[in-house]
């Protein structure tokens, strides 16, 4: 049986994705992701040798522990509103990238912003770049 | 290397998204994108020096290979925090990570390169630098834009 620590866990698709079994399943609904460790028995650890915070470990087989589940609100993006990532692993890259990564040129928290009002917010600076260059004289 | 793009030329006509989307199975590494009625971008992987993907990447799938930022399907669990990484959203996951590969494999070269009708994508880095002083230089000979 897989034992969760509900303290590290990221909230991440490893596990969910790893599992060759699909005893792990993973579902989101309305800004909420929950991830849900079904009890298991196979002699497999997948998911605990690719848990990126070490959350998972191998118990052996009781029938009183509950299936363990986890859910995280989703964080919602600071431009567009959408949800689209968990707190813990937010933190988890502002933690491993270099304090002067986590801001851009213009001093925004892109870490904060969701994928797609990144890409929408490079297209934009580009474009005042070559605006910019084509009205000087 | 890396694919560099000269605005200035992009026709916003998305050919590039759909030769990526066929080199690589429907799932495609490139996006343009609009900004408002007056310019098109193709936003892809910058193929980053200190690349984020990499540094958050626990399972070493995605990794530095020189100048490029190089990914082993292998390794990948899809566990969604290069996405995260990512300060110009150019990588997303779906069971396993998808990123610009440079079309590795393919012999002519990156397909949107190959595609691009305007000539607006190239791996020249110096080209659109060129471009650039051409067209200052013939505006200083005619006078300018009016």
């Amino acid at each position: 049986m897989i034992r969760v620590d509900a303290r590290v866990c990221l909230g991440c698709m490893s596990c969910s994705n790893v599992c060759p079994s699909q005893n792990i399943t993973r579902s989101e609904d309305s800004g909420r992701r929950t991830v849900h460790w079904k009890r298991c028995k196979e002699e497999c650890d997948l998911c605990v040798e690719l848990c990126p915070a070490k959350a998972l470990s191998l118990v052996p087989w009781d029938e009183n522990i509950p299936e363990p589940e986890i859910s995280f609100d989703l964080v919602a993006c600071r431009i567009c509103g959408s949800p689209y990532a968990t707190e813990p692993m937010l933190q988890r890259i502002e933690s491993e990238l270099p304090a002067e990564m986590q801001k851009d040129a213009s001093g925004l928290e892109w870490i904060r912003i969701c994928p797609v009002c990144r890409r929408d917010v490079e297209a934009e600076g580009t474009v005042r770049q070559m605006v910019l260059a084509r009205s000087r004289k | 290397m890396a694919v560099y793009i000269d605005i200035n030329r992009c026709i916003g006509c998305r050919s590039c998204e759909v030769a990526c989307q066929r080199v690589h199975g429907g799932h495609g590494h490139i996006n343009v994108h609009y900004v408002g009625d007056y310019a098109a971008v193709p936003v892809l992987c910058h193929h980053c020096q200190e690349a984020g993907c990499t540094k958050v990447c626990f399972s070493g799938a995605l990794h530095k290979e020189g100048e490029v930022t190089a990914f082993d399907v292998e390794k990948c669990t899809g566990c969604g925090l290069c996405a995260l990484a990512c300060p110009f959203g150019v990588v997303w996951t779906d069971k396993l990570a998808h990123k610009c590969d440079l079309c590795q494999g393919r012999e002519q070269g990156p397909a949107c390169m190959a595609t691009c009708p305007a000539n607006a994508l190239s791996d020249d880095f110096e080209l659109a630098a060129r471009r650039a002083r051409e067209r200052a230089a013939r505006a200083a000979a005619v006078g300018g834009r009016r």
